[in-house]
């Protein structure tokens, strides 16, 4: 019962990753989450923390391993709640629109 | 089985809220990591840390954030006490009242270069000096003599237009102008221009020639400009043609429609003679070859010259001549004292005579 769960979760996961793909609505999202992140400066926080990173393991040394370990949890954490709830919002109406389908 | 028909028809909120937040953290992600694959490539490629300049040089170009300054930290209406020199009257003036005065000094733009070339005109006479201003005599002098020359002309054939409105002693006006050509004071010329219009006096000889072997050329009372319709056009006569054609380019020059013959004769007279010869031609149109060696001997005693032919044909002549032509026979005559305006010369009249 649990496991037929789990898979009926992940097809619909599947289903709407792919319905995500298909209108263009991810590259949207996308798009439009990059120029808001931009646009609030969350670009230039995450470059100033990169530089501290880079300058505590020196130059030559850095891999994009470390750089994704380092900035990925404060990349998460520096969104603005508004840029996040507009984002949200976008995907709740897109999944309304198709979880008929 | 009741679970998973709900899960296939459609998914609860809690559900979709939490779709919803994966694919939220999987665009965020996404952005994170393009972030970190652009900045490990500027890390590579060495130019991560190109725009970071040392914390002195910054602290020199930061920006200045006080009341009464502005971000350079410099007081900001400054510029208001700000002069510029003028490059045409080496004046200091405002800069807020440069470019006007600017316009104004250099003469751009209509009224402006009226203004201007006021100015300049006045200043350089208040500069000349008297030699400077005999030069101006002589420059005037040829200016004067070219025009009084063609006023001449202008007269004697206004007086084949305008008969009404002249007084019968302009001709002899107009003929002792001419031979005193020298001594004539400055005004005159200033009249001329004034009569004639400003129109042809731009033309160079040259394009009035062609001007006049293409269009018709009759300078209008009212405009004072040249007709421009064709040679042949009706609202002016061909006597009008002539007459501006003869105004513009000198007697000597071959007219269209007057027989060459008339051209022998007149060549032979002194060049007075010749034009006023000339502008009795043009009074009486479409001369016949025939008549054109009698109608000369009594132009000349007209003009008390010609004394050769005999007194029945002159007599004969003259009456027929100065019925046409009263105005030009008059010239020198005083036995006319009142000008006539000239009929329309028609052929017959001049069968009859011969």
């Amino acid at each position: 019962m649990v496991v037929s769960k789990m898979n009926k979760d992940a097809q619909m996961r599947a289903a709407i990753n792919q319905k995500l793909i298909e209108t263009g609505e991810r590259e949207r999202l996308k798009e439009l989450l990059r120029a808001k992140l931009i646009e609030c400066g969350w670009k230039d926080q995450l470059k100033a923390h990169c530089k501290e990173v880079i300058k505590e393991k020196g130059l030559e040394h850095v891999t994009v391993d470390d750089l994704v370990a380092e900035i990925t949890p404060k990349g998460r954490a520096l969104v603005p709640d508004s840029v996040k709830k507009e984002l949200l919002q976008r995907i709740r109406t897109f999944l309304a629109q198709h979880a008929s389908l | 089985m009741k679970m998973e028909e709900m899960s296939l028809s459609g998914l609860d909120n809690s559900k979709l809220e939490a779709i919803a937040q994966e694919i939220y953290a999987d665009l965020v992600e996404d952005s994170c990591l393009g972030f970190c694959f652009e900045v490990h490539r500027a890390v590579k490629c060495g130019y991560f840390f190109l725009d970071d300049t040392d914390p002195d040089s910054m602290k020199d170009f930061e920006i200045v954030d006080q009341p009464g300054l502005d971000i350079f930290g410099q007081v900001f209406n400054q510029w208001k006490s700000k002069e510029c020199v003028c490059p045409n009257c080496s004046r200091s003036i405002a800069a807020s009242r440069f470019a006007p005065h600017l316009e104004k000094c250099l003469g751009m733009g209509r009224n402006s270069s009226r203004i201007a070339n006021r100015r300049i005109a006045n200043s350089n006479n208040m500069n000349k000096s008297e030699s400077d201003q005999e030069d101006n005599d002589d420059i005037n002098d040829n200016d004067w003599s070219y025009g009084s020359e063609k006023k001449a002309k202008k007269r004697k054939s206004d007086k084949l237009w305008y008969l009404p409105f002249q007084n019968p002693n302009s001709p002899r006006r107009s003929k002792s102008l001419k031979h005193k050509n020298g001594e004539l004071s400055n005004s005159d010329p200033f009249k001329y221009n004034n009569s004639t219009g400003i129109s042809y006096e731009t033309l160079g000889p040259d394009e009035l020639r062609n001007l006049l072997t293409t269009q018709c050329g009759v300078i209008s009372e009212h405009t004072k400009k040249m007709c421009t319709r064709s040679l042949r056009c009706p609202q002016h006569t061909d006597e009008q043609r002539r007459a501006v054609r003869i105004y513009f380019l000198g007697p000597s020059v071959v007219l269209p429609e007057v027989e060459s013959s008339l051209d022998n004769d007149s060549f032979d007279m002194t060049d007075s003679q010749a034009l006023i010869s000339r502008l009795q031609w043009d009074g009486s149109s479409d001369l016949s070859p025939s008549d054109s060696g009698s109608s000369k001997t009594s132009e000349n005693q007209g003009w008390g010259l010609g004394t050769n032919s005999s007194e029945s044909r002159k007599t004969k002549k003259k009456k027929s001549h100065l019925s046409l032509v009263g105005t030009a026979s008059s010239l020198g005559s005083n036995k006319k004292k009142k000008p006539k305006p000239p009929a329309p010369p028609t052929p017959s009249i001049y069968d009859d005579i011969n």
